[in-house]
């Protein structure tokens, strides 16, 4: 446990030592509502600004966990993994930390957005469903990190791990219910965006700002991000370089 | 119990041998690893800190097998890798407390300020790792490894890279350490190091011990002179009783012999009858050096030989 925190303890510090990393980490996701969710000329909806800001948080959380992972590579790459795995501290306590840390910045960033939303005209939610939001988007979060980071140990280096990071984040946006609902989508797209795991969470979220409770998708993440935690713990346990 | 005990440890990586049956057993002593580049050193380093597989073989750090009780092996000891990393972004002190933290060793705030005196870094505990010089960055590494007092300490290369003071600076506190009763394990391709600070050493070539011992029993293989020559030209070995030759290194040609003012002459007369011009020869006592040149002859990067990939070198040639 004390590992977890330690490990997290480092990461923040050293994330809040880069000035622009910080200003930059918090005024993209600004940027992207502001220029989606007011400029783009809608019609399938009467307040876009509340159709796209599901979207735009899960997005952050996406592009937040991707990124995440470089965290990772750049421990391995630096050397700083070889100390970490002959340490005492449990292995899997570096995953951890670093899901903790990768969600817990995702969640700064999408606490932003909700915030801008509101100021530039989307519909005020009630403490249950900002708790939901926040519930599904930290669930969203794990699952995104456990995998970039898994995949970060396995990849030779930083490039490769830059090449695979566009090679998913842009698809799984671009297919997913984040920009239309399915009904305005071409019959292929919607088929595929059925599937995408963004979309579960992307849903899952919009269903909450408009009362509901998205019980279905809430299980499929729990149950992907549960899988997924189990066998990377696994991997990190029984890692060699 | 030994602290480091390995029977028969072997690594592969693909097809090339990197540590090949390497058996060893070390305690309470400061052992040196002693080998050219490629010769298997982080290699065997890096699976006696539960870091990589042995192909072959079993090792125990401590009484405890680094395949089956890796938590174990970890616990008791420290490692310090060959390649330096320390936050540059976090200060000394928090370099160091971060390794404290990690360990769980109580009282960690004093500890800290301990570890950081006792190499020397007191006064810029505070400053960002990014002003520190590389000797300070490597004793900062120590002092990140020294603060959980570990039995067995592991130092890949302690001394790469720094200049005669920094490097003697660390060696008296490897020194320290060891008179702590800690078990000190290091690689190091610097002969005179060796030499001079470590209780044994062991030497390494193509992942095989070629020789081990204490460096006095070493040099004592040897006869009480070595000569050598500068030679050019065509060189034959030549056959004079008292003269064992020890090795060649380019174009210098090592003996060693009991009574090295007599053999001089007797040498150089031998040497220039084979056909090759003597250009010069010192005499001296042996040194490590010398023991090495004898059991291991002239270093080259082992390579592994892979079919394939000769094969698509031959067909570019074409
Ligand atoms: N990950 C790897 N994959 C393939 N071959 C490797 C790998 N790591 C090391 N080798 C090879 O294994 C051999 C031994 O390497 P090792 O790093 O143990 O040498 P070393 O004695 O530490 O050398 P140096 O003094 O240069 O640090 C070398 O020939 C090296 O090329
Ligand atoms: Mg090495």
């Amino acid at each position: 446990m004390s590992g977890i925190v330690t490990y997290m303890k480092r990461d923040f510090l050293k994330w809040g030592r880069g000035k622009v990393a910080v200003i930059s980490a918090l005024v993209m996701p600004a940027a992207w509502l502001i220029f989606v969710g007011l400029a783009l000329p809608v019609q399938f909806t009467g307040n876009y600004l509340d159709f796209i800001t599901p979207g735009i948080l899960v997005m952050t959380m996406l592009s937040a966990g991707l990124s995440g992972g470089a965290l990772l590579m750049f421990d391995k790459i630096l050397g700083f993994l070889n100390k970490f795995l002959a340490l005492p501290t449990p292995r899997s306590s570096i995953l951890v930390s670093k899901i903790l840390f990768i969600t817990g910045r995702g969640l700064i960033q999408t606490t932003i957005i909700l915030v801008i939303a509101l100021l530039i005209g989307a519909t005020l939610l009630s403490p249950l469903q900002y708790g939901l939001t926040y519930f599904i988007l930290f669930l969203f979060g794990v699952l995104i990190s456990t995998f970039a980071t898994t995949i970060a140990l396995y990849l030779e280096d930083h490039d490769s791990y830059a090449a695979f990071n566009t090679m998913i984040s842009m698809p799984l946006f671009f297919t997913s219910s984040a920009l239309m609902p399915y009904s305005v989508m071409p019959a292929w797209l919607a088929t595929i965006a059925h599937f995408n795991p963004l979309s579960y969470a992307i849903d899952a979220v919009r269903d909450v700002t408009v009362g509901g409770f998205p019980a279905v998708p809430i299980i499929v993440l729990l149950v992907l991000t549960g899988g997924l935690l189990a066998i990377c713990t696994h991997v990190f346990r029984k890692v060699t370089v | 119990m030994n602290a480091i005990e390995t029977t028969d440890l072997t690594r592969y990586y693909g097809v090339l041998c990197a540590v090949n049956h390497l058996t060893l057993s070390v305690n309470n002593e400061i052992f040196a690893l002693l080998g050219p580049n490629g010769s298997g050193k982080t290699t065997t380093v890096l699976m006696l800190t539960t870091l990589l597989t042995p192909t072959e073989g079993s090792a125990s750090v401590c009484g405890h097998d680094v395949m089956r009780e890796g938590e174990m092996v970890r616990k008791s000891l420290s490692y310090v890798p060959q390649d330096m990393a320390v936050d540059i972004k976090l200060t000394g002190r928090e370099n160091v407390r971060f390794f404290a933290d990690l360990y769980g060793v109580p009282h960690a705030a004093d500890r800290v300020d301990e570890a950081l005196a006792v190499m020397e870094l007191s006064d810029r505990a505070d400053d960002l790792i990014r002003t520190y010089s590389g000797g300070m960055r490597r004793r900062l590494e120590l002092a990140q490894a020294l603060v959980h007092e570990p039995s067995v300490l592991f130092l890949d290369e302690p001394t790469i890279g720094l200049d005669v003071a920094a490097r003697k600076r660390i060696w008296e506190h490897i020194r320290a350490l060891r008179k702590k009763g800690m078990t000190i394990f290091v690689t190091t391709h610097y002969m005179d190091e060796a030499d001079q600070f470590c209780d044994r050493v062991g030497i390494i070539s193509r992942g095989q011990i070629a020789a081990l011992g204490t460096p006095a029993e070493l040099k004592a293989r040897l006869m009480k002179d070595v000569i050598t020559a500068k030679v050019e030209g065509m060189f034959a070995l030549p056959d004079v009783d008292g003269i064992a030759f020890v090795g060649r290194n380019d174009d210098e040609v090592s003996f060693t012999v009991e009574n090295g003012r007599e053999a001089l002459p007797l040498l150089a007369d031998a040497l220039k009858k084979s056909g090759c011009i003597v250009r010069s020869m010192s005499l001296r006592e042996p040194t490590l050096d010398d023991v090495f040149l004898q059991a291991v002859g002239r270093q080259e990067e082992p390579h592994g030989f892979e079919f394939d990939k000769f094969r698509i070198m031959l067909r570019r040639r074409k």
